[in-house]
């Protein structure tokens, strides 16, 4: 081989190296655009352990849509699954399960406002007062007392129990009934936890069915929450999934819909005049709380009967009752948001982040 | 039912072949030496694309993983979740349980999960290694709809008493030992390799996932890549006898103990000793073969057992209980395995193969947390009949049926028909094709997870055509060779996992995938005065499309890349040799790759083309019987920073020194 043949192949192949562009991972275009004084925020899960959570926000009136409108206005992703938002004033607290923080924003310019960090692997935000909230947790058997005010953990409440052949007492979503904060434990558990907000103490145990999914409070005070049943071979048991109605003045099951074609409700939510309930279970659900007649289908499911996917979330806004359903599809492409109103019309379809898994309504 | 008719013929047609090894020739004979064989134009190989890796690559990355090699030196895609974690291969664009690899001839993929951790195999372990492409793996068995990796050993004949000792010290607190005896005569051999990897993997970066805000600056911390270390441990023992010019005789034990933590996530704030999790990955392989020369034939029969045991635990501090897990899962699978194969030649023009495999395997599995987990057995018997013939050293054809059951029901029949065409006798250029179906068992997680496992579900068929020419050719001195395919590959019923409205994942036979690409493989070979040039590079166009149908509507990824697989993959090696010194610099490139099935275009759900060098510096001094090497690699040598996954920084500029003695 000649020499100079020999410079020229090597040449080229240093022009061919290249550099990688690690910090276009980080470029954005700032929106610019400010939230309305009603909108829903849309919480895309994102993939386990990819970090590509993100937040969309949709006004519902103007029908624009701003994805990823986080990382556009802060330059800092959002982390790794983002679970669930609450708005209290002019802040939104959002809970990312598994980078183990609560960012909180400005809720109307979308800008960065501070963290609450040190969280094992935080689900749900409740406001106890101003300067209280309680975080329930995955894995810490325990809910996270903090001070959204000062942005601090202050406290914590244990809820461990002495069953150790499940990991149980994973704290889900909170509902409060006077000075009573009421939890679902779901995973391999059947309890719904009572906490007195005033003691930050665990004072009593309501035993519904198993695995209490989620959980919402209608116009009358009471609970309803909705158990899936477990899987089959599931080693903590298996049955017939149900809708669970509470009694908050003597906790005690005034109202179980069990109908065997459920094999595996979830995601239970209310609407803002707090008498009607949706739920999944492939199809969307509907049922009026004050009804004799059991839960009816109200949406069709889009998959077809041989696959098994279904819609992924729902949401219910409390001003307009208008139902936002999320798809997530295969989960590894942006989900998609349909948004019908109450007689089931269709409204409007949204491609959002990966994976719609809740969503957060401006009032 | 045509397969069903074909087991017993094949079965039958096995000791016919026997028999008929009592004819005179002496074509086959115990070779003195190994030599290893030219595959480019052999009527058993008609048709076959294979690589055989230079002994050279071996060498610079003797303290390496294959996962490395493979993705620095073959068209192999590796998807890798970090240094020293989980590297999975596609080859050809399949999934990863669609690349078979075995170990000395028996099988290294988990019969659980299908898949090889490629992280978990050292280079020093391995003597040769040969790709199989695409269906030229049905030649092994069936199931590699990609292709086939096979790692072996071979004794050194020539070699009385040969002892070396090698260590290594890096970046990271990385340390490497390896150890090397080997001891016999012409009648034997014995062979005993020892190895320990350890490092502390706390290389600094730029965490641009967390962020607080200074004087109204979004400012991120220097970050340490903490909770990743991993150690591996292990020894390789061989032994190879030969009592006459007809019989070898071999046994191999192959244990190795790995131990790893996976590092939290890039944006994690939690506290330090919550979601803390660890691996321990523990196999014992043990394989013995007979192989029997005769006249016409040769007789090989192989038995081995494989044990392969996986400990995951992810733990949190829980305030009064202490360090307590959340999952904490035991996998264990053992396999038996058994091989008999006769191979018959007669005059040179035509020969058969035939073998008969009969695999058992046992799979536990728990998560003693939640006590869900299963335990089955599965029982493989797979039949092969293969015929070559050669018409006038011009044409070589190979035809090749294969049927295996599976738990007592047939699998689907795999045919391949294979031929070389000598294009030119002054050129030495040469035409090679095929034609072939395979198919791909379910795996047992896919059958019989808990909560989601399909028993239902079907074998994934694929279909696969390929043409390519090689040249080899010596032009002043300069040994050159090069040579391009370019395949197509339809595969069926490809099972992937789908979110369910229960709330888990379930798995399906809902994708139909066509992949289709070209491989441009070169190797040169020539000096420059006194300097030796050796230089490999090759290059992977790779179109794996998702051609399913959609999901529901808006699913937007029928007809897109599947997800991580980049459509241009390249790589070269160039080595150059003055006296006692060398230098050898690596480079591989790939281009973007999209982390969603949709192929999303925004930056935050694809990674960008990623161009890699690493150079070797080497000096070998001897000092009576003492040979003494010195090694200064340097990774990342233009100190990028990258990502191997979404958001998972890798580590910048690194270096490690090695000094290897031997006798």
């Amino acid at each position: 081989m000649k020499p100079r043949l020999l410079a020229v192949f090597f040449t080229m192949l240093l022009i061919s190296t290249g550099c990688m562009d690690d910090d276009a991972l980080w470029e954005r275009e700032q929106s610019g655009q400010t939230a309305s004084s009603e909108g829903v925020f849309i919480i895309n899960q994102g993939n386990f352990m990819y970090d590509n959570a993100s937040l969309s926000y949709y006004d519902p009136e103007s029908r624009d849509l701003i994805n990823d409108v986080f990382f556009k206005t802060n330059g800092l992703p959002l982390g790794d699954v983002a679970q669930s938002m609450t708005i209290r004033d002019s802040l939104a607290y959002i809970v990312i399960n598994n980078s183990g923080r609560v960012y909180v924003m400005n809720r109307y310019t979308f800008e960065y406002y501070g963290k609450i960090t040190g969280l094992t692997a935080p689900r749900y935000m409740h406001f106890v007062s101003d300067t209280k909230a309680y975080i329930s947790d995955l894995y810490g058997k325990s809910i996270t007392i903090v001070n959204p005010d000062k942005l601090e953990i202050t406290g914590s409440i244990d809820v461990r129990n002495q069953h150790t052949d499940f990991y149980q007492h994973a704290t889900e979503q909170m509902v409060q009934y006077g000075k009573y904060v009421f939890v679902n434990c779901w995973s391999f558990d059947n309890t719904i936890l009572v906490i007195d907000s005033e003691t930050d103490e665990w004072v009593d145990t309501i035993e519904v069915m198993i695995q209490p999914q989620s959980m919402v409070m209608d116009a009358t005070g009471s609970i309803w929450t909705l158990t899936d049943g477990g899987f089959p071979g599931s080693p903590y048991g298996h049955e017939a999934p149900g809708l669970i109605r509470i009694d908050l003045a003597d906790r005690e099951i005034s109202n179980v819909y069990q109908p065997g074609a459920y094999d595996s409700p979830r995601h239970l939510a209310i609407n803002g005049t707090g008498d009607t309930l949706y739920f999944i279970n492939r199809h969307v659900y509907r049922f009026a709380v004050f009804s004799e007649d059991g839960p009816g289908i109200w949406l069709e499911s889009p998959y077809q009967a041989t696959h098994p996917g279904g819609y992924y979330s729902i949401g219910v806004d409390p001003q307009s009752s208008d139902v936002y359903l999320g798809d997530a599809l295969d989960m590894v492409q942006p989900g998609i948001v349909y948004r019908f109103s109450p007689d089931g019309s269709p409204l409007d379809t949204l491609r959002t982040g990966i994976i719609p898994g809740d969503f957060c309504f401006v009032q | 039912m045509r397969g069903q008719r074909l087991m017993p013929l094949i079965a039958l047609l096995m000791p016919l072949c026997a028999a008929a090894s009592g004819m005179t020739d002496s074509i086959f004979v115990l070779p003195a030496t190994e030599v290893r064989a030219n595959t480019l134009f052999s009527k058993e190989d008609a048709g076959m694309q294979q690589t055989l890796i230079d002994s050279l690559v071996l060498r610079n990355k003797l303290n390496q993983s294959l996962s490395d090699l493979l993705s620095e030196n073959t068209p192999v895609f590796i998807k890798s979740h970090g240094r020293g974690a989980l590297a999975t291969a596609s080859f050809r664009g399949t999934a990863p349980s669609h690349t078979t690899v075995s170990w000395n001839g028996i099988p290294v993929n988990s019969p659980m999960a299908g898949m090889v951790d490629f992280s978990l195999i050292p280079v020093y372990i391995i003597d040769d290694i040969q790709l199989k492409h695409g269906t030229a793996s049905v030649a092994e068995r069936s199931g590699g709809l990609g292709g086939s990796i096979g790692i072996s050993n071979r004794a050194d004949w020539n070699e009385g008493f040969s002892a070396e000792y090698i260590q290594g010290t890096g970046s990271f607190s990385t340390f490497d030992h390896y150890l090397r005896a080997t001891v016999g005569t012409g009648k034997w051999q014995y062979r005993a390799r020892g190895y320990r990897n350890i490092s502390e993997n706390d290389y600094p970066f730029i965490n641009k996932s967390i962020g607080h805000v200074e004087n109204g600056q979004m400012i991120h911390p220097v970050d340490t890549n903490k909770h990743a270390a991993y150690s591996r441990s292990g020894t390789l023992q061989e032994l190879y006898v030969r009592p006459g010019t007809t019989h070898l005789i071999s046994a191999k034990y192959w244990g190795q103990w790995a131990e790893r933590s996976i590092p939290q996530v890039t944006s994690y704030e939690g506290p330090d000793d919550a979601n803390r999790n660890r691996q321990e990955d523990t196999d014992h392989r043990i394989v013995a073969d007979w192989s029997h020369y005769m006249d016409h034939g040769r007789l090989l029969v192989r038995s081995g057992f494989a044990q392969k045991e996986i400990n995951y635990a992810l733990k949190n501090q829980v305030s009064g209980a202490g360090f307590i897990p959340a999952i904490y899962s035991e996998s264990k699978t053992q396999s038996h395995v058994n091989h008999v194969s006769y191979t018959y030649e007669t005059n040179g023009r035509f020969s058969m193969d035939a073998a008969l495999d009969i695999n058992h395997h046992r799979v536990s599995t728990a998560d003693t947390v939640n006590n869900t987990g299963y335990e089955k057995q599965r029982t493989e018997q797979s039949a092969m009949l293969a015929a070559h013939y050669t018409f006038a050293g011009k044409i070589n054809v190979k035809a090749l049926l294969r049927q295996d059951r599976v738990d007592g029901r047939f699998a689907p029949f795999v045919p391949f028909l294979g031929a070389d065409i000598r294009l030119s006798d002054e050129h030495p250029l040469i035409l090679k094709a095929n034609v072939a179906r395979n198919y791909h068992q379910p795996t047992l997680n896919d059958l019989y997870w808990q909560p989601g496992g399909n028993p239902d579900l079907l074998p994934e068929m694929g279909f696969s055509v390929e043409a390519g020419l090689h040249h080899q050719k010596e032009i002043n001195h300069t040994m050159v060779n090069t040579g391009i395919t370019a395949y197509r590959s339809d595969i069926d019923n490809w099972i992937i996992w789908i979110p369910s409205f229960k709330g888990y994942w379930e798995p399906r036979n809902i994708k139909k995938v066509l992949s289709k690409g070209l491989e441009i493989d070169a190797a040169i070979k020539s000096r420059l005065g006194p300097v030796s040039v050796r230089g490999n590079g090759s290059y992977a166009y790779t179109r794996a499309l998702n051609h399913g149908d959609p999901l529901v509507w808006g699913d937007e990824s029928r007809g897109k890349q599947l997800v991580y697989i980049p459509l241009h993959s390249g790589n070269f090696m160039v080595h150059l040799a003055y006296r006692n010194v060398g230098f050898t610099w690596q480079h591989n490139t790939y281009s973007e790759r999209f982390t969603t099935t949709s192929n999303d275009v925004s930056r935050r759900n694809r990674l960008y083309p990623y161009f890699m060098n690493n150079i070797t510096l080497s000096g070998d001094f001897a000092f009576r019987r003492l040979e003494l090497t010195a090694k200064l690699k340097v990774f990342n040598l233009f100190d990028e920073s990258y990502r191997s996954e979404l958001y998972r920084p890798m580590p910048g500029r690194n270096y490690l020194v090695t000094l290897k003695a031997g006798i």
